[in-house]
């Protein structure tokens, strides 16, 4: 059907754009803004991994058994990471908010939010620094503050800032944290050649580290969390720094991490790095704002997918609503206009044969994907004005901080 | 398997120490040579004896005394230099207050007259020193001056006696029978040292530039190692990994054991060789003494890394207690010259029973100070403990 058009320009802000287009001579307009901030956004959306593993569907027939459903513990033992309704409060401040998430196995969970947002204090509670003030906290079915030196051979973490020994190689460095986690000689030697091949520093292993650039500090750093095969790995900010080609070759690594069955838990300030995670957690002055994959979040910020419309001649827009699948029109231009759907993939050939179907052709029409700059301005906007409602806001910044007290003080 | 992987941490944390040392060429060479070229530049350098102090002697004038420095020389002895004798007070006193000089002798007038009249002569000695010891040192060495006048006068007078006896008809195998120089100094000293050895002063003071070297060494190298990482964040990774405290403290504890350990028999080897210092005990005996004494220093200085924050004030400590060391530890002053409570700190410091215990064993074969073994060991299970719960709570805070 798109093979007689010819492809125009995105309208969309997003450098990542991969929206489908179809171009199409145009129609009138309507002119109405568009509305972005309706319903609370849900903490747990439906169809997202997190949501699934934490409501799983029981069938009907299904008799009561005592203790948890089946289903429902093989979906627990499968979750790697689940915080309940966790609040930290530090100096007479809560620095972490009733935070709701979990984690399965096998998945990414982005953790994004700009700097003092509590991304740093979350991990430190996952990592067993700090104890929550309230709620629950389970890594690998167990508290973090509980760890035992089994559990901890699991997890590889990557510290937001370099910790590593600048006299010591490359090789050096990643053969001691291998040390570390009691890895005997054989393996060592395998694993340091490995993770040296796959964090591209093999060709520099012989380096001292405080003589390697940044970038390759922090690909060193990576290759150090990997390097005992964890089945969680924490990384805190892992691209911080590093050049837009080197963060793409990251995150490709982290996605063959995923693939292979590994979970990894990221945060990052970089809000564009959303999309190359399966699941997403915003986070803004200690409190999860939204939590869904990068699609719905999508869906969350605009109430639904968001085709570009633009006609060859006038139309009015609103004369699409009633149409299956549309939610809102919103004119801002005699030929141009977007409109929310349901779903893009199964409304863009209804609206745009609607639209032909007035006797206006269609010159472009494509879905619009907004950039996750966009996604999270609209989400932090809705937040703020839902908050009084909600609940006070936090004090001030929720503390990327290193004082805050420890685990066995806290607790 | 877990005693594998125990070990391997263990030795994860010694090899990066041992390697990390390795890669400081510059502080290796502080560090080894350093010792030996302190001890060379002291041995050079330092004769064992005070300097002598200027003095000028004032005699009176027309006294009819010698006024060759050679003379007063022979009567002050070593102590005191004798630069000039005049009969010119006001000059003398020029010289001392322009602290040309450091002592002014006044020779009395008319001791003959003095004696025959049965009154004492004042012989006036003053100095100008604001330093307490060399004022001491001073006052004693005005006081065998003193004496050594007063023998000199009682020989002259038993040589008149005798002349005038001998005048007045008294045999002459009698008079002489006995000398007046005993007759003016009836007794002498003969001593006898039973030390099994009597080392020189440079061999003296061998020990105790060793303990204090390998006391500083040791506290500074773990104590620096500790803080760096404490504050390059590598608690955190510790902390997450399966490593504990103990493991890391064991590990810290071989690594700059074996270390401090190598250098110290390196400078033994070089002070017995190069320097003739005695070494009579069996070697096991000054290992064991070595081994304490490194080992307290390295609990005294995880103690410092724990409580410290940042690497300035980690050098800052580490100096502190070298100054202590230097000042309390017997290197300087002896340690019975301080009284209760001081002594009892001083003892705290490893370095004062390590002094102590290596002295005693390189130049006596032994010591009667068992307790300070006691103490030395206990110091290291005291501070490595201590440091171990310290540390454990930072890196829990981590």
């Amino acid at each position: 059907m798109a093979a007689d058009l010819d492809p125009i320009e995105p309208t969309t802000t997003d450098a990542a754009d991969r929206g489908s287009a179809i171009d199409r001579p145009a129609k009138p307009e309507i002119s109405r803004e568009p509305d972005i901030s309706r319903e609370p956004v849900a903490a747990w959306p439906s169809g997202s991994p997190a949501a699934a593993a934490n409501s799983i569907p029981v069938p009907p027939d299904a008799a009561p058994a005592p203790g948890p459903p089946p289903d429902r513990a093989r979906a627990a033992a499968d979750l790697i990471v689940s915080m309940q309704a966790v609040t930290h409060r530090f100096d007479d401040r809560d620095v972490l908010i009733d935070i709701t998430l979990a984690v399965p196995r096998g998945t990414i969970l982005g953790v994004i939010g700009p700097s003092g947002a509590g991304k740093t204090t979350t991990i430190r509670m996952l990592t067993g620094a700090i104890a929550p003030t309230r709620g629950e906290v389970l890594v690998m079915g167990r508290p973090p503050t509980k760890f035992r030196r089994v559990d901890r051979e699991r997890i590889g973490y990557m510290p937001q800032s370099f910790a590593l020994y600048e006299d010591l190689t490359a090789g050096e460095n990643i053969d001691f944290v291998a040390s570390l986690f009691g890895m005997l000689w054989r393996r060592r030697r395998r694993r340091v050649r490995e993770v040296l091949h796959i964090v591209d520093l093999w060709d520099v292993r012989g380096r001292q580290a405080g003589r390697l650039s940044g970038g390759m500090q922090r690909r060193l750093e990576l290759a150090c969390a990997l390097v005992h095969e964890p089945e969680l790995i924490i990384l805190d900010e892992p691209t911080a720094g590093i050049d837009p080609l080197l963060r793409g070759a990251i995150w490709e690594e982290l996605h063959r991490l995923r693939d292979a069955g590994r979970t990894l838990l990221v945060t990052t300030q970089y809000i564009g790095e959303a999309d190359e995670c399966d699941e997403v957690a915003m986070i803004v002055g200690g409190r999860i704002i939204a939590l869904a994959p990068p699609d719905e979040l999508r869906r969350l910020a605009t109430d639904g997918d968001l085709l570009d419309i633009e006609t060859a001649s006038l139309y009015d827009g609103s004369t699409l609503m009633g149409t299956p699948g549309v939610r809102r029109v919103s004119q801002d231009g005699p030929r141009h206009f977007q409109v929310t759907v349901d779903d893009a993939g199964g409304s863009l050939p209804v609206v745009v044969e609607a639209i032909r179907s007035a006797g206006v052709e269609v010159a472009s029409a494509r879905e619009q994907r907004l950039s996750f700059d966009e996604i999270f301005a609209i989400l932090v906007a809705r937040s703020e004005e839902e908050r009084p409602a909600n609940g006070p806001a936090p004090d001030g910044d929720a503390g990327e901080t290193r004082d805050e007290p420890s685990a066995e003080t806290a607790a | 398997m877990s005693l594998f992987k125990m070990l391997t941490r263990i030795l994860a944390i010694v090899g990066k120490e041992l390697v990390s040392i390795v890669r400081r060429p510059g502080a290796l060479i502080s560090l080894i040579l350093g010792p030996f070229l302190i001890m060379a530049i002291f041995g050079a350098g330092y004769g064992g004896y005070r300097r002598g102090l200027d003095t000028v002697v004032v005699l009176p004038p027309n006294s009819g005394l010698p006024t060759d420095a050679k003379t007063y020389q022979d009567v002050a002895g070593a102590g005191l230099t004798i630069s000039q004798v005049t009969t010119d007070e006001a000059a003398a006193m020029d010289l001392l207050n322009r602290q040309a000089v450091d002592v002014v002798v006044v020779a009395p007038t008319d001791v003959q007259a003095n004696l025959q009249a049965g009154k004492r002569s004042a012989i006036d000695v003053r100095v100008n020193l604001t330093d307490p010891v060399e004022s001491t040192y001073a006052y004693f060495l005005a006081h065998g001056l003193e004496a050594a006048i007063n023998r000199q006068i009682i020989e002259g007078a038993v040589d008149q006696a005798k002349g005038y006896a001998i005048d007045h008809g008294a045999s002459g195998t009698n008079v002489y029978r006995i000398p007046a120089n005993v007759i003016a100094a009836p007794t002498e000293v003969t001593i006898g040292n039973v030390a099994q050895s009597q080392p020189s002063v440079v061999q003296y003071f061998a020990p105790a530039v060793l303990a204090l070297i390998l006391q500083h060494l040791a506290v500074t190298l773990i104590a620096l190692s500790v803080v760096r990482e404490k504050n390059n964040g590598l608690f955190e990774l510790f902390r997450i990994s399966p490593i504990t405290t103990a493991e890391l403290v064991t590990g810290k504890l071989l690594a700059y054991g074996l270390f401090a350990g190598a250098v110290a028999l390196l400078t033994i080897t070089m002070l017995v060789i190069g320097f003739g210092v005695p070494m009579l005990a069996q070697p096991g005996w000054i290992a064991l003494v070595v081994f304490l004494l490194i080992a307290s220093s390295l609990g005294l200085g995880l103690l410092i890394a724990a409580v410290s924050d940042s690497e300035p004030q980690t050098v800052q400590l580490s100096l502190l207690v070298l100054l202590a060391s230097v000042f309390f530890s017997g290197f300087v002053l002896a340690i019975s010259e301080f009284s209760e409570p001081v002594r009892s700190m001083i003892y705290s410091l490893p370095v004062a029973s390590g002094i102590r215990l290596l002295s005693d064993f390189m130049f006596r074969g032994g010591t009667v100070a068992v307790g300070q073994l006691w103490l030395l060991g206990g110091l290291a299970v005291g501070y490595i403990v201590g440091a171990w719960l310290l540390l454990r709570r930072e890196m829990a805070r981590a």
